[in-house]
């Protein structure tokens, strides 16, 4: 579908790309750098070193395994919202809260009027291309997802958080995509939080986000109730939503079924929840239930979400039946070509 | 008219500073073996009473344990029952804290009381009354996945048997308000009929006691006429959804007892006094009843920082001393 976007800009992919969502785990001494860089123990630049050590390692595993369109793997990020909370005016960070169990968390606090103030990603992103021939996607998370995940003290609606939000993150869109980036993702693991934003301001957001940017536009959503969303998500001005699809028992299919998918998919044929690698037919399988609802050029193939909580060994082993997978249903539908 | 306050649910169990990372501390040394439960137990009773503390000393007229012993508010009651198992985390309403979800696959059966020793210790470390605070039958079965097999009625009637036991538990141990928290139906108003019945089903248990039933995490405009009806004394709202719900109460003629859920539970901005007093002007003469709450719009214990939600309490104090003023 929008085969003919990516042509003109340049980028040769074969039918049923393979790619990644973002994140891959980090190594121990790169944990352990981070602690001690957190303590005031080691200089930024020395963390950057091991950094910079461990996307050359995650970048040449891509490149071995055969994926498509590859990622930094986001070693130099620690939460996803944080991140970009600490590089953008407007934000502090608030005490600790608690997700769930045991588990707490310093959630971004919009205290300001928020501001871009100079490239957040622009950076990662260029030293990455430039250690391969294949693309790089530029990643950024969302404006909905930072607004839901932050306290809001300054604007008066979350709707004015989340367009002021976009104004800010479509500056660093532009500069991605001035840098050389030619496909952006918009992680947006959020957006189906309260459903009736969407039409209300989430469209609008993304709309400004990505208005007069010449890029190939992923929006990435996780967690989702897509039930509450779909059809209504496809009036998001992308080329390709990324979904997690794999974990939810694929009803995502029966939700196609019912109203045909306008835009190209990013199918999760791997859970990133589970230890356990998937056998190949198991994957394949899941691959063909997508061509039932969707065009073998529609279709890329990737995990459900980040795979940061995995190991290195299980990561590299999902990659490869994933890999493996796609070859076999494309030559089972081309034959040997392409 | 009476004006107390109230908090509504949870309190944080952990803060910022060094001695107050204890709970944290112990939960992950439970999880490796290095301590017992009863050790583990002990810490809870500790942290529990310093959250009962810290809401007096905000200078709340009603408080509640802090669900200092949840690990959220479904699993809490479902990993006590059999016929369920309790399966992965998942998001809690449209906030960012996570439950995990019970999967129901057989007959309820409660196998000991779950709240009243909690109540029990509670009540008797604090100088001021304790609202025990209970998960309504229509939000556990809603929020739980139905492997029984029959119709989803008869799931929440599984709930509405164990949790009147409970109800009816709290009320011998002394407890004089109680409150039932029913987030869910505020998204699904086609199940009003069933919610009804099953509030009616545990009204019925209160005994000498009373029971506030609290609806937060939505926009209760278009259900607020119906709820006001139900057999119970309070109803509580959450204002922070639709600045609609004020001047629907306004309209409405109401001779229940109100919880006023007018500070936001879920976020750290610190309500100005005169946007809660410009609310209270408009709802308060339409109250026919002779008591409202002031509270938080939910509890705070899983959405806010432990620093702010003591200064929200303290906020919210000072601003009923002022609301008293008015009336």
């Amino acid at each position: 579908m929008m085969q003919e976007k990516l042509k003109r800009l340049g980028l040769k992919l074969p039918i049923l790309p393979t790619t990644t969502v973002g994140s891959f785990p980090k190594p121990p001494h790169l944990i352990e750098a981070r602690r001690k860089f957190d303590a005031k123990q080691i200089r930024a630049g020395e963390l950057r070193l091991i950094e910079e050590q461990t996307t050359r390692e995650w970048v040449s595993v891509q490149e071995e395994i055969g994926l498509d369109v590859l990622v930094d793997g986001e070693m130099y990020r620690g939460d996803m919202a944080t991140h970009f909370a600490n590089n953008l005016d407007g934000f502090k960070i608030s005490g600790l809260v608690r997700s769930y169990g045991n588990r707490y968390y310093r959630k971004p606090i919009i205290a300001g009027e928020v501001r871009w103030r100079g490239p957040i990603t622009v950076d990662w992103w260029r030293f990455t291309q430039g250690l391969t021939k294949k693309p790089v996607k530029g990643m950024i998370t969302g404006p909905y997802t930072m607004m839901d995940w932050s306290f809001n003290e300054h604007y008066p609606s979350r709707r004015d958080a989340c367009l002021a939000l976009a104004e800010a993150l479509h500056e660093e869109v532009k500069v991605l995509a001035k840098a050389g980036a030619k496909i952006i993702q918009v992680d947006e693991p959020a957006i189906s939080a309260r459903p009736e934003e969407l039409p209300e301001f989430a469209v609008e957001a993304m709309e400004i986000i990505t208005k007069g940017v010449d890029a190939y536009f992923i929006c990435h959503i996780c967690y989702g109730a897509f039930e509450f969303i779909y059809p209504g998500m496809l009036k998001l001005p992308i080329d390709n939503f990324d979904l997690e699809t794999s974990n939810s028992e694929l009803d995502l299919v029966e939700l196609l079924r019912r109203h045909p998918f306008t835009k190209d998919f990013s199918f999760g044929v791997v859970d990133v929840h589970s230890h356990i690698t998937e056998d190949i037919t198991t994957v394949e399988q899941r691959i063909q239930r997508a061509l039932e609802v969707l065009k073998p050029e529609q279709l890329w193939i990737d995990p459900d979400c980040g795979l940061k909580t995995r190991t290195r060994g299980e990561t590299m082993e999902k990659l490869r039946v994933m890999v493996d997978a796609a070859k076999k249903v494309r030559k089972s539908l081309f034959g040997n070509s392409p | 008219m009476e004006i107390l306050t109230a908090s509504a649910g949870s309190y944080p169990r952990i803060g910022g500073r060094p001695e107050q990372q204890r709970h944290r501390q112990a939960h992950a040394k439970l999880e490796q073996g290095e301590i017992s439960k009863e050790e583990f137990e002990r810490v809870q009773d500790e942290v529990t009473r310093e959250g009962v503390e810290e809401q007096v000393k905000a200078g709340l007229d009603v408080v509640t344990d802090g669900q200092v012993r949840w690990h959220d508010p479904i699993s809490h009651f479902a990993r006590r029952l059999e016929g369920c198992e309790i399966n992965g985390l998942l998001r809690f309403f449209d906030t960012n804290f996570y439950f995990r979800q019970p999967v129901i696959k057989g007959k309820l059966v409660r196998r000991e009381p779950i709240l009243k020793q909690e109540f029990i210790f509670a009540e008797e470390v604090s100088s001021k009354p304790v609202k025990p605070v209970v998960t309504g039958p229509y939000t556990l079965a809603k929020l739980s996945i139905n492997r029984l097999g029959g119709r989803f009625q008869s799931l929440v009637g599984e709930f509405v048997k164990i949790i009147s036991q409970e109800v009816s538990d709290l009320v011998s141990a002394g407890a004089e308000l109680i409150q039932i928290d029913e987030p869910a139906i505020l998204k699904n108003s086609g199940d009003f009929q069933i919610f009804k019945e099953a509030i009616e089903k545990l009204a019925a248990e209160k005994g000498s006691a009373r029971l506030a039933l609290y609806t937060y995490f939505g926009d209760a405009t278009s259900l607020c006429k119906r709820l006001l009806k139900l057999p119970v004394d309070v109803i509580g709202l959450d204002f922070t959804y639709s600045p609609k719900l004020a001047n629907v109460i306004a309209n409405s003629k109401c001779d229940k007892e109100l919880g006023l859920g007018l500070i936001d539970g879920r976020n750290t901005r610190l309500e100005r006094e005169q946007e809660v007093l410009e609310v209270l002007k408009l709802v308060l003469p339409n109250i026919g009843s002779e008591r409202v709450y002031l509270n938080p719009s939910c509890g705070l214990g899983d959405y806010l920082p432990r620093e702010i939600a003591f200064k929200k309490l303290q906020n919210m104090v000072a601003i009923s001393e002022k609301a008293r003023e008015l009336i």
